[in-house]
C-alpha cells in the first residue's frame, strides 16, 4: 500500500494541484480543507508528509503544527509548510521540516515529495 | 520771549537770497549803533545846553535829529524795500559826512584822511563784496576834488592804501561769502538727508504696518492651525483654524501654556511626551510629527521664532490635520497586503494548472499544447514578479523590510543569479558574462536574499532593455572600505533627462518603452531602496544606442559584528 500524504490547505485550486503533486510522487492522498477536519484526520491516520498551509478557517495552522509535534505516533510525520507570508516562513523555518513560500510551483512539490517517498 | 528774540526780530530781515538778509541785517546793526550814538548826542547835548554857545548847542541838536530821522528812513527803506539801496545811500551818506566834518586840509592830508577806510570796508560788508573798489574810487575823489579845490597836494600814498584796504575786504567778503554758501549748500544736503530718511522711516513703518495685517489675515485664513508662545511658554496668538481643530474653546486657548497644551486630555500618554518634546524643541529648525489627538490624526511642526537679530523671542507650532491622509495611507498598506495576497493565490492555481497540463498529469498533450503551457506559465511568472515587486515596494515605504546580515560567499551569490538569469538572456540570444574582482574577500557579511534580489534586478532590467550583445555582471572592491556590484548592458540606453527619474517608482524611460518591454519600473526603486537600507547607494551611467552601466556601492563588512566581540 502507498504511504499517506495529507494536504491541509483552504483554498480549492491549490488542495487539488497539492494533491496531483503528491500523487504524482507516489503518495496516497487525503485532503482537509479546514483545521477541524485536518485535526481529526490526524488522530485517525499516520502520514508520512503533511502539506500545511498556515492560515485555515476553524482551527489554524500553528496549532495543528503543534498538535502533530505533540503526537507521539506521529514523529516520524515530515511537516511541509506552505505559506504566502514571507515572515511566517521565516519563523517555521527552524522547526518544520520544509518550509515552501507560496506561489508554490506543481513540479517543486513533486519533485520535493517524491525525494521524501523514496526515503 | 527773551529780549534777545524782540531785538534780533527788531533787525532780522526776510529775504530769498540768504547773503542779501544777512547784508541788511548787518546795516540794520550799523543803523542802530548810529542812531544809538545820535540819540546820546541829543540827550548830551540837551544835558549841557547852558554850558556851550547856544548857536552850537542847535547845531549839534539839529544835525542829530536829521541823522536819526535819515537813519529811520534808511531803516525803513531797508526792512521794506530794497537793502542794496539802503546800504548804497547808507555808505553815500557816511561819505558826504566824512567830506564835511573836517577842515579839507586836515582831509586832503590829515587826521581824517582814515576815516575813509570806515565805508570802503563796510561797502564790501553791506553790499556786493567788490564794492569796497567803487567807494575807494569815490573816497579818491573827494580827496582829489577837495586837493584841487583848495590848492593842496593830495596824500597819495593814502589814495593807493584806499584800494589796498578796498582789495583785502573783498579778499575777506567774498571768502565769507563762498565759506557761507558752502555751509549752507552742506546744511541744504542735511535737510535732504534727513528728509529722504524721515520719509523711508516713514513708509518703512507703512509696510511693516501693511506686512503685519497681511501676515494677521493670512494666520486668520489658513486651514493650518497656527499658535505662537513667547518665552515664557505662554500662548500670544492663536488663529481660528486651530480653535476648530483642538476643539479647545477660543478663550481658553488664546490663553494656555505649552505645558497645559501638552497635558491636553485628548492626548494620551505617549502623545503628550512627543508634543512636549516638540514645543519644548530647542534650534532653529523645524521638526514635524505626527501625533493623535483624541480621533485626528495631526501632523505637529515646532519652530524657534527670532528676531532680526537670531535671538530667542518664541515658539511656533503649526498643526495640520492629517486624519484622511493617515487613513488612505492605512487603506493603501492594507489593500496592497490583500491584493498580493489574493492575487498570489489564483496565480499560483494558474501556476499549478499550466504546469499539470504540460507534465501530462491530465493525459496526453501534443506539442503545441506544450508550447501553450509554457507561455501561460511564463505570463504568470511575470505577473508574480510584479505582485512580488508590489509588495516588497510596499513593505519598504512601510518600513516593515528588515535587512539580516550573515555571513555569504560573493562567489556563491554570483553563481545562484547567472543561473536564475542564464536561461532569460540565452533565450533572447545575448550572452551573460560575469567577472569576481580578486581583491574581494572570500566571505562578506550582508543579507545574500537581499543583495541576490538586486543583482537579479539589475540583471532583468539589463536583458529586458538589451536586444543584442551583452550583460557582463561584476562584483569587486573599489577600496578598502566598499564593495561593489555593477551590471553593464549594451542596451538602449538611457535619455539624459530621463536620468534622474529612473529610481521612481512607476515609471520607464518612455512609453513605447515600456509597451514594447512590459513590467512595471518598479525594480530599480526596489534597488535604490535596498541598497540605502544597506547603507549603500546606486548610480547610473548611460549613453543613447550604447548601454548603460548601473554600479551599487556597499559598506564593506567582513566580520559579523557579534563575532568581533568573541575573543
Amino acid at each position: 500500500m502507498n504511504e499517506l500524504g495529507l494536504v491541509v490547505e483552504d483554498d480549492m485550486d491549490l488542495a487539488i494541484i497539492f494533491s496531483e503533486a503528491l500523487q504524482a510522487a507516489g503518495f496516497q492522498v487525503e485532503t482537509a480543507r479546514d483545521g477541524q477536519t485536518a485535526r481529526n484526520l490526524l488522530l485517525t491516520t499516520e502520514p508520512k508528509v503533511v502539506i500545511l498551509d498556515l492560515h485555515l478557517p476553524v482551527v489554524d495552522g500553528p496549532s495543528l503544527f503543534e498538535q502533530i509535534r505533540a503526537d507521539p505516533r506521529l514523529k516520524e510525520t515530515i511537516v511541509v509548510v506552505a505559506t504566502a507570508d514571507a515572515r511566517l516562513a521565516e519563523a517555521y523555518q527552524d522547526q518544520a521540516d520544509f518550509v515552501l513560500v507560496k506561489p508554490i510551483s506543481f513540479t517543486q512539490l513533486r519533485d520535493l515529495t517524491q525525494r521524501l517517498h523514496r526515503e | 520771549m527773551t529780549l534777545q528774540q524782540r531785538l534780533g526780530r527788531f533787525i532780522t530781515v526776510s529775504s530769498a537770497d540768504p547773503d542779501d538778509a544777512r547784508r541788511r541785517q548787518l546795516l540794520n546793526i550799523f543803523l542802530a549803533l548810529l542812531g544809538l550814538i545820535a540819540v546820546i548826542a541829543i540827550v548830551a547835548d540837551v544835558i549841557l545846553w547852558k554850558a556851550q554857545e547856544p548857536e552850537e548847542a542847535l547845531v549839534i541838536l539839529g544835525g542829530s535829529l536829521i541823522t536819526l530821522i535819515g537813519l529811520g528812513g534808511l531803516y525803513w527803506l531797508n526792512m521794506r524795500k530794497s537793502g542794496a539801496l539802503a546800504a548804497s545811500l547808507f555808505i553815500v551818506f557816511l561819505l558826504l559826512i566824512f567830506s564835511i566834518s573836517d577842515t579839507p586840509q586836515q582831509i586832503v592830508d590829515g587826521r581824517s584822511l582814515w576815516v575813509f577806510v570806515v565805508p570802503i570796508i563796510l561797502a564790501s560788508g553791506l553790499l556786493k563784496s567788490w564794492s569796497s573798489f567803487i567807494v575807494a574810487a569815490f573816497s579818491s575823489g573827494i580827496i582829489l576834488v577837495l586837493a584841487l579845490g583848495n590848492n593842496l597836494f593830495p596824500n597819495l600814498v593814502a589814495l593807493f592804501l584806499y584800494f589796498a584796504v578796498a582789495f583785502i575786504s573783498w579778499i575777506i567778503a567774498s571768502n565769507l561769502e563762498r565759506a557761507l554758501s558752502e555751509v549752507r549748500l552742506i546744511n541744504a544736503n542735511l535737510d535732504k538727508l534727513v528728509q529722504e530718511r524721515t520719509q523711508a522711516l516713514v513708509s518703512a513703518l507703512g509696510r511693516e504696518r501693511a506686512e503685519a495685517s497681511r501676515s494677521r489675515a493670512i494666520l486668520e485664513s489658513i486651514a493650518d492651525g497656527v499658535i505662537v508662545f513667547d518665552l515664557r511658554n505662554k500662548a500670544t496668538h492663536v488663529n481660528p483654524a486651530l480653535v476648530r481643530l483642538l476643539e479647545i474653546p477660543e478663550d481658553r486657548l488664546s490663553a494656555i501654556t505649552a505645558e497645559e497644551l501638552a497635558r491636553a486630555p485628548a492626548l494620551d500618554a505617549k502623545n503628550r511626551g512627543i508634543l512636549a518634546g516638540l514645543l519644548a524643541a530647542s534650534g532653529q529648525q523645524i521638526s514635524s510629527y505626527r501625533i493623535q489627538w483624541g480621533k485626528k490624526t495631526l501632523s505637529v511642526s515646532a519652530a524657534q521664532v527670532t528676531d532680526i537679530n537670531g535671538e530667542r523671542i518664541g515658539t511656533v507650532a503649526v498643526f495640520r490635520d492629517y486624519t484622511r491622509e493617515a487613513e488612505i495611507e492605512r487603506m493603501k498598506n492594507t489593500f496592497l497586503a490583500i491584493v498580493s495576497h489574493e492575487l498570489r493565490t489564483p496565480l499560483n492555481a494558474i501556476l499549478g494548472y499550466a504546469e499539470m497540463l504540460k507534465e501530462a498529469i491530465y493525459g496526453p498533450v501534443n506539442e503545441k499544447q506544450v508550447r501553450a503551457s509554457d507561455r501561460i506559465l511564463s505570463n504568470v511568472r511575470r505577473l508574480l514578479d510584479i505582485v512580488n515587486d508590489l509588495l516588497d515596494q510596499a513593505q519598504i515605504e512601510a518600513g516593515k523590510m528588515t535587512i539580516q546580515m550573515q555571513p555569504f560567499r560573493p562567489a556563491a551569490l554570483l553563481e545562484n543569479v547567472l543561473e536564475i538569469m542564464n536561461k532569460t538572456a540565452t533565450d533572447k540570444g545575448l550572452a551573460l558574462t560575469s567577472e569576481l574582482d580578486p581583491e574581494l574577500p572570500e566571505t562578506l557579511t550582508g543579507d545574500p536574499a537581499r543583495l541576490q534580489q538586486i543583482l537579479i534586478n539589475l540583471t532583468n532590467n539589463a536583458i529586458k532593455f538589451t536586444d543584442q550583445g551583452s550583460v557582463h555582471i561584476r562584483l569587486f572592491r573599489p577600496n578598502k572600505k566598499q564593495w561593489c556590484i555593477e551590471v553593464t548592458d549594451t542596451g538602449v540606453g538611457i535619455p539624459d533627462d530621463e536620468l534622474p527619474h529612473i529610481f521612481e517608482a512607476f515609471r520607464q524611460a518612455d512609453s513605447t518603452l515600456t509597451r514594447r518591454h512590459g513590467g512595471f519600473g518598479l525594480g530599480l526603486t526596489i534597488v535604490q531602496q535596498l541598497a540605502n537600507l544597506m547603507g549603500g547607494a546606486v548610480a547610473v551611467k548611460s549613453k543613447i544606442g550604447v548601454g548603460s552601466v548601473f554600479t551599487v556601492t556597499l559598506p564593506l563588512v567582513v566580520n559579523p559584528p557579534s563575532k568581533r566581540r568573541t575573543p
